[in-house]
């Protein structure tokens, strides 16, 4: 056998998703535990099973592609590497006063705001240079005192060093000199310079992305490595490819330079696996809503590309780095329902996995939305998780009795409904709030439910979003893996670049994409691709002089009347995303330039065939918003389901990971690529 | 939703409360992301939020404290002057009046009806913008020595601002004929306006969907829940009646008059009562504030030191009664100036919370230094272009019962973003050489009290005309428990002819090439009594050179 297999790896907090694929064939897919202390094990494990299950051999591998929380997960448990940063003489302490700004208006017992665990005082430094705004040197860097500063950080034990220069975004030789001396001293020490990491002005923020840089990448270096090492072992010759952020692949050895863009490594795979369902289901405008136990997770993809934001929040930071525009509400199946004040309240506690919901009968006593999801016959008690675990309706009924159903004198039924419509409630308005931010209406979009519970909300969510069209893929459980398999490999180089649009030099536009082209094109050489596969994409940041905050425009540098053009889309985005645009003068602030290469739209092989296994799994009595009396569903195996069934709620689509509420007035039809779309009617 | 018996189902209330709470979000968001100016991006100087049509707060974002206690007044005001029965759709008013009920004369408030199908007013949208220019004697229009409010720009009593959706052609051009950047203030306008209809569209939704009988029912609940819990919680703190005295350093005229701010906060039967009696006469500088400003602390302190999970309406406010003196600092007579009033409701905050600490001690830290050093700089460069930058400088917070204080915070009723040094070097002839914590400046304490900043400027091209509005450069912020009192602010002005000026906290200047000024703010006052803090917090002070000014290598 030739080499044709592609396997995309997503690693998460409980499951390492696989999914195979053999052009022309049904993808294979599967599910592992995640080995926490070395990810690395399930990696070979998944080999060893596709060999054993399959006959597959690991050189059959033509691309091996990865999604990883190992970023993330070094900073929400604060086990990243020990670091040091070097700043301008004066300039120290930018890390730790931050925006001197607070997070919660009205908290008068306050938290330090910025994240300056990362390096208390003691491991900040100073060096004496200067360079001035327009990148002129002022005063040369002192390599004496750079020396005499590194070495008393590497006596405190830092392994990682950041440097933050001032204006080192005009002008960063001092902070390239210093990398090279430190790492002529110290070899073994990781160094992430400012001008390389995040070459923008405001010097909180870049410092935060250049320590958050330094911080993960000694672990991130260690993990890939071995990673890489374990595949070569087990006789993989297809490089390791790691998801970036911005929805793009990158080959380990990049990925390991540049750990920065590796934060939403995980879920950007998940947003492009929702871009290639929506796209073999004709949607191109698609918001994803992933409900898990103590949160829901919600992206958007607009005309087929995932939406971006400029700034990303880890933890508790905000880090100024692109990624996909994820947002995180804690609104979940394990959000806690309790009556506060004559009120019910419905999260954001939440009974998490452990003890979990009252009828996971692990010892949780608290009523949840879960509890509320098995009284209203929406769960199968005994097909739970595909059976693994057995829910226990007698407690789920305790439960919300005593917190819910008794403290506010309804009926069960009533204050088990009353659960799910408050949390609807919370969900559609955060739905809501990420597309007024993004300058879309929800409206124009299909909602794509994931996740465990995602399903139970899906068509509630889309009736009080006035949207239309539902659409639930075919392997829900492992889209994010599936993305791995589809995203191109992507490289991200920007530069400051400031000039008013009045003023604009052509010239100088193409003279520092040339810049940004030559080094995006040094990345592209490891990916094993060729020059005439490479697509580039440029983009500008303008805004109004005077505005502190710029919109990225795509243009193509080859346009007549280049800043004109510039200038009119500009007006045309800032009228989308703020409401209004006023034709004042505007300037640019950066230039990037995005080179992309491989990457589909879907996969064809998504479209598993039905089982043999019955269709109809009988009916169950449920109730649902709207009606006084329960009314009797149909329960349909999702996996027997054969393209161009059509179905009627009220309905329950069962699969082995999640269940699908589909509410009276909502029809559903298996599509061409086995996906169900609910519709409206 | 749609099989309600017309009883007040406790489900629908917590959904209509959700749902409020996303609409005074989104037009928060359409505040902040369609305004035009800097300081409402950066400083997050903008508010939003729903009223009743009886003019109490029923939902609001979580913006500046000072501005959704200063809409209160204002929608009121509008109400008044303009009955809610003969508004129509396409409605907007507008005011910044502070005697009238506004606080000074930068915010402008938008104030526009929500109408149903049937033509009825059900609530009101308001949003409130500080604005980049409002006319006056100054670029900016907080002119530090003006001694009377007609010098400090153009004031516009409760007008009616838009009819049939028509903007009043006559306000508009008067207004833009009386502010020095038109299209920066009409786009800002228009920004508060699209807040506005975001909000009518939203709640009409509502209202079309549940009727207005049910919805006027539910928003008058949700304000008795919030009111009974906030009751609820007062009742809690043992009653009594609980005194405060601060001081701010001077009103930028008379600079060796302290201001006194005298509290007696009563909390009874679940009622909140503060009482300014014995506070400073006005001053003749422009830090007067007019009652809306002592409202706003009032609320900003009931929401600090109840359950901070009450969902906050008027409800919440509800308990609140005022004693402000006529003709006193917290209630001037016209035409006093007020538009440096934020460090005087800075102050009355403080005092309040201050106040209550030995009420309740866990919920309320020692006295944080509370000022909000404003700077500016103005002047032309060589190439003959002006050039106007200003920053907003914090001090240190309090410390808490179990936490130091955070160094270099906003506190209270303010919450604005620095400048960063990258940005002040691009836009002026200004450079930057230092930005650092200010070592020892915290109240030593079992909990230390948040440090101070330094800050250096050095002036490029001369010559600059130079603002300073300070506070706690005379008056340190206390300790509690035993704690100490943190450092006070001072500042200086350092003259290439080696002479060195101290800035009596506030001072215009001009400053020439090569002059530096160096800004230290204050630092929080400590918790508890030092000798009772813990040695490895103290070790690591000595060791991050927070506690040891002199131990810098």
């Amino acid at each position: 056998m030739t080499g044709r297999l592609e396997i995309g790896v997503d690693i998460g907090g409980t499951f390492t998703d696989v999914v195979m694929r053999e052009p022309g064939k049904d993808i294979k897919f599967f599910k592992l535990p995640t080995t926490r202390k070395d990810p690395s094990e399930a990696v070979v494990a998944a080999l060893k099973h596709i060999q054993s299950t399959w006959g597959l051999q690991p050189n059959d591998l033509v691309k091996f592609a990865h999604g990883t929380t190992i970023a993330t997960n070094a900073v929400l448990e604060r086990k990243g590497a020990a670091i040091g940063i070097i700043t301008t003489k004066g300039f120290r302490d930018i890390l730790e006063i931050g925006r001197q700004s607070r997070r919660q208006m009205y908290d008068v017992v306050l938290e330090p705001q910025p994240p300056v665990f990362l390096a208390p005082r003691r491991f900040r430094q100073e060096v004496s240079e200067r360079v001035a705004p327009s990148g002129e040197v002022l005063t040369k860097l002192d390599e004496s005192a750079l020396r005499h500063a590194v070495d008393k950080l590497v006596k405190e034990g830092v392994q990682s060093i950041a440097i933050v220069f001032l204006f080192a975004f005009a002008n960063p030789a001092h902070e390239r000199r210093a990398k090279q001396l430190i790492s002529e001293w110290y070899p073994d020490l990781a160094i992430s310079i400012s001008s390389e990491v995040d070459p923008h002005f405001r010097e909180y923020e870049r410092t935060v992305a250049t320590a958050f840089d330094a911080y993960v990448k000694p672990t991130v270096a260690k993990y890939l490595e071995n990673l890489e090492r374990s595949l070569k072992e087990e006789g993989v010759g297809a490089p390791l490819q790691v998801m970036q952020s911005r929805g793009g692949l990158t080959v380990s050895e990049v990925a390991r330079m540049r750990p920065i863009r590796l934060f939403l490594s995980g879920p950007a795979g998940g947003v492009v696996g929702g871009k290639i369902a929506g796209t073999s289901a004709n949607a191109e405008n698609i918001i994803t809503i992933d409900i898990g136990g103590t949160s829901a997770d919600i992206a958007l993809i607009s005309k087929r590309k995932p939406l971006i934001r400029p700034e990303g929040i880890i933890g508790d930071y905000a880090v100024r780095v692109a990624m996909v525009d994820v947002n995180t509400i804690g609104s979940g199946g394990g959000s806690i329902a309790r009556v506060e004040g004559g009120s019910l309240r419905v999260g954001p506690h939440s009974a998490g996995s452990e003890p979990g919901p009252a009828c996971y009968g692990r010892g949780g006593k608290q009523a949840t939305v879960c509890d509320a999801s098995v009284l209203l016959g929406y769960l199968d008690p005994d097909y739970f998780a595909g059976g693994s675990l057995k829910l226990n309706p007698a407690l789920a009924h305790e439960a919300v009795q005593k917190d819910v159903a008794q403290p506010l004198g309804i009926s069960l039924e009533r204050a088990a409904l009353g659960i799910h419509r408050v949390l609807n409630a919370q969900m559609a308005e955060g739905i809501r709030a990420v597309s007024v931010r993004q300058g879309v209406d929800q409206r124009e979009f299909s909602l794509m439910p994931l996740g465990g519970a995602g399903g139970l909300h899906a068509t509630a969510l889309a009736t009080e979003l006035k949207m239309t069209k539902v659409v639930i893929p075919r392997i829900p459980g492992v889209l994010a893996a599936a993305g791995l398999l589809a995203a191109p490999i992507e490289h991200e180089v920007s530069a400051a670049f400031s000039q008013p649009l009045a003023q604009l030099s052509v010239d100088a536009v193409n003279q520092a994409l040339a810049q940004l082209d030559e080094a995006a094109s040094k990345l592209m050489q490891a990916e094993r691709v060729q020059r005439a596969e490479v697509t580039v994409t440029y983009y500008a940041d303008v805004c109004f002089i005077g505005q502190s905050y710029a919109l990225e425009i795509n243009f193509d540098p080859r346009t007549p009347g280049l800043a004109e053009r510039l200038y009119e889309d500009f007006l045309i985005a800032h009228d989308r995303i703020y409401g209004h645009a006023v034709r004042v003068p505007a300037k640019l602030v950066a230039l990037r330039a995005i080179h992309q290469a491989a990457g589909s739209d879907t996969i064809e092989e998504m479209k598993v065939p039905p089982t043999s296994a019955p269709i109809e799994l009988g009916t169950r009595k449920i109730w649902v918003s709207g009606f006084d009396q329960p009314v009797e569903a149909r329960v349909l195996n999702r996996e027997a389901l054969p393209v161009g069934f059509k179905f009627s709620g009220p309905a329950l689509v069962q699969q082995s990971d999640t269940t699908t509420l589909v509410e009276p007035g909502w029809n559903g039809v298996v599509d061409d690529a086995a996906n169900v779309i609910l519709t409206k009617g | 939703m749609q099989q309600r018996d017309g009883g007040l189902d406790p489900i629908t209330l917590e959904v209509v409360r959700n749902k409020l709470d996303g609409i005074a979000n989104e037009m928060q968001q359409t505040l902040l992301r369609s305004s035009f100016s800097p300081i409402v991006k950066e400083g997050l100087d903008a508010s939003a939020s729903l009223f009743t049509v009886e003019g109490e707060t029923l939902a609001q974002a979580c913006a500046i404290p000072v501005h959704l206690g200063t809409l209160i007044p204002v929608v009121a005001k509008i109400l008044e002057l303009f009955p809610v029965a003969k508004m129509k759709a396409g409605d907007a008013f507008i005011m910044n009046e502070p005697y009238q009920g506004g606080t000074h004369l930068p915010d402008i408030a938008i104030v526009t009806p929500i109408v149903a199908k049937d033509g009825r007013v059900v609530a009101i949208s308001a949003a409130m913008t500080h604005h980049q220019d409002m006319g006056g004697m100054s670029p900016g229009s907080v002119p530090t020595n003006a001694v009377e409010i007609f010098q400090e720009g153009l004031r516009i009593p409760p007008l009616r601002f838009r009819e049939n959706g028509e903007y009043n052609e006559t306000l508009v051009s008067l207004i833009r004929q009386n502010v020095r950047i038109p299209n920066t203030v009409m786009g800002d306008l228009n920004a508060q306006l699209a807040a506005c209809n975001v909000g009518a569209r939203r709640v009409g939704e509502l209202v079309d969907a549940l009727g207005h009988n049910l919805v006027g029912a539910i928003f008058e609940n949700l304000l008795e829940k919030s009111e009974q819990l906030t009751r609820a919680a007062l009742r809690s703190i043992p009653e009594g009646t609980y005194s405060y005295v601060d001081y701010n350093d001077n009103d930028g005229i008379e600079l060796d008059k302290r201001i006194k701010f005298q509290v007696a906060v009563t909390i009874k039967d679940g009622n909140f009562h503060v009482d300014f009696t014995g506070s400073s006469p006005q001053v003749r500088g422009p830090f007067n504030a007019v009652p809306s400003g002592a409202l706003a602390a009032a609320c900003f302190a009931i929401r600090a030191v109840t359950d901070p999970n009450i969902p906050t309406n008027a409800g919440c406010f509800r308990p609140i009664s005022l004693e402000l003196p006529v003709g006193s600092i917290v209630n001037p007579v016209e035409p006093a100036p007020v538009n440096a009033r934020t460090a005087t409701i800075k102050r009355m905050a403080g005092c309040i919370l201050g106040a209550l600490r030995p009420a309740v001690p866990e919920r309320v830290p020692a006295d944080s230094s509370g000022e909000m050093l404003a700077i500016m700089f103005g002047g032309l460069r060589q190439s003959g272009e002006s050039f106007v930058v200003g920053e907003l400088v914090a001090g240190g917070s309090g410390a808490g019962l179990t936490s130091d204080g955070v160094d270099v915070i906003e506190t209270d009723v303010s919450n604005c973003m620095n400048l960063p040094v990258e940005a002040m070097e691009m836009e002026a002839p200004i450079r930057v050489h230092q930005v650092a914590l200010r070592s020892g400046s915290g109240g030593a304490g079992k909990q230390r009290g948040g440090l101070g900043i330094v800050k250096e400027y050095e002036v490029l091209e001369g010559e600059v005309r130079f603002t300073h509005r300070g506070e706690r450069h005379m008056c340190a912020a206390s300790g509690s428990n035993g704690g100490e009192a943190g450092a006070m602010a001072i500042s200086q002005i350092f003259r290439t002819n080696g002479q060195t000026e101290e800035i009596p906290s506030k001072m215009m200047a001009v400053l020439q090439k090569g002059d530096r000024v160096v800004v230290t703010t204050a630092g929080g006052g400590g918790n508890g009594p030092a000798n009772l803090r813990d040695p490895r917090l103290q070790e690591a002070d000595v060791k991050d050179e927070k506690i040891s000014p002199t131990a810098r290598p």
